[in-house]
């Protein structure tokens, strides 16, 4: 289940790359790559969150959540 | 736009006063770390130096740019700027969850005594490799600081989720935002780009606030290698999303003014994947530190 998480993550960041191409490429082409790439990313990261939302309530993750040291 | 090959831009006095800017920030840091009274007012002094100079020297950048200065040759020069800038904060953020993970992954199970010869549990009496660490070897039997294991648990459901929901929240308002500017929807483009910089500044209250909490209960930077990755990666990260509250809002002030058009928007473009980034990074922070 972890891995599947970070496979998501690589995928998100590969969409950040191709939107980098697009904004480096520049005119009509470059900024279409570019809005569709941030589009896409935004997309797979709002279904990444609600995955990990969904498995942390079905138990499927157990959460970390944060540690803070006892008095 | 210009047909020369290049535009040469005039002198200018703005690097000097960069200089000094960072000269002055500098001066001041050091002295309010060695507690010189004067220390704090020169750092302040020069901060607003640095913040001077850049209101002063993109201003005149964005005057140049409207007046119709600069051509596809510097407009090329601007991606390729932009671009290594994108490399570096990659790369930067890089080195912060590369520490996290070689210390949680390598370093504290290896000091711990697994895998090699070369660090053993007699190398820190009494050590155990456990995460979170939350003290620092070297502490340990000092003041009461012991290898501490006991530690609660802040619930992941609370406000990191909520800080979660928030950020990538703006990153669909953006993403929104981008498409009016595409269409021509010039009102919509400025409601989405508001609603955008509202959640980012929501976002940092909620940071602030988590902060207060967390330090409250003790953990704090000298807390082990736990208290230290967890307020770096985060701590960078808020100060990143205040980068992008400050540049979406320059952004809008040049929406109103009418600055961009459908091809013409470079500026737009920059941000928008700057703040793409940055939510890209707390969804990293919020899995690696808190869920996995």
């Amino acid at each position: 289940m972890n891995l599947f998480v970070i496979a998501a993550l690589v995928l998100i960041f590969l969409f950040l790359g191709s939107a980098v191409i697009g904004l480096l490429r520049g005119g009509k082409d470059g900024s279409d790559r570019m809005f569709k790439a941030l589009r896409m990313r935004i997309v797979l990261s709002v279904l990444l969150f609600a995955f990990l939302l969904l498995a942390g309530a079905l138990g499927w993750i157990e959460p970390n959540g944060m540690f803070l040291p006892t008095q | 736009m210009s047909n020369e090959k290049y535009y040469v831009p005039h002198g200018t006095y703005w690097p000097i006063i960069g200089s000094i800017g960072i000269s002055t920030l500098f001066i001041g840091f050091a002295n309010q770390m060695h507690d010189v009274s004067w220390g704090w007012p020169v750092m302040v002094l020069g901060f607003a130096i640095i913040a001077f100079m850049m209101f002063g020297w993109l201003g005149t950048v964005v005057t140049e740019s409207v007046s119709g200065l600069y051509n596809s040759q510097v407009d090329k020069s601007f991606r390729w700027g932009m671009s290594w800038f994108i490399f570096s904060e990659v790369m930067f953020f890089a080195a912060f969850f590369g520490a996290l993970f070689y210390a949680r992954v390598l370093s504290v199970p290896w000091l711990g005594g697994a895998d090699n010869n070369m660090f053993t549990p007699e190398l820190w009496e009494g050590f155990k490799a456990t995460w979170p660490l939350i003290s620092t070897p070297g502490d340990v039997g000092q003041n009461g600081v012991t290898f501490a294991t006991n530690f609660k648990l802040v619930d992941t459901w609370g406000l990191p989720a909520v800080n979660t929901g928030l950020l990538l929240t703006s990153g669909v308002t953006l993403t929104y935002a981008h498409h009016a500017l595409r269409a021509g929807h010039r009102s919509a483009l400025m409601a989405w780009m508001l609603a955008t910089i509202a959640l980012g500044v929501i976002f940092l209250g909620f940071q602030i606030t988590e902060y207060g909490h967390a330090y409250h209960d003790g953990l704090k930077l000298t807390s082990g290698i736990y208290g230290s990755t967890f307020y770096l990666l985060t701590g960078f990260h808020g100060f990143h999303v205040t980068i992008g509250v400050i540049m979406l809002t320059v952004i809008l002030y040049r929406i109103q003014k009418g600055h961009f058009n459908l091809e013409n928007h470079f500026a737009f473009e920059g941000v928008a994947w700057y703040w793409h980034f940055v939510d890209v990074v707390w969804l990293g922070l919020f899995i690696f530190v808190y869920w996995i």
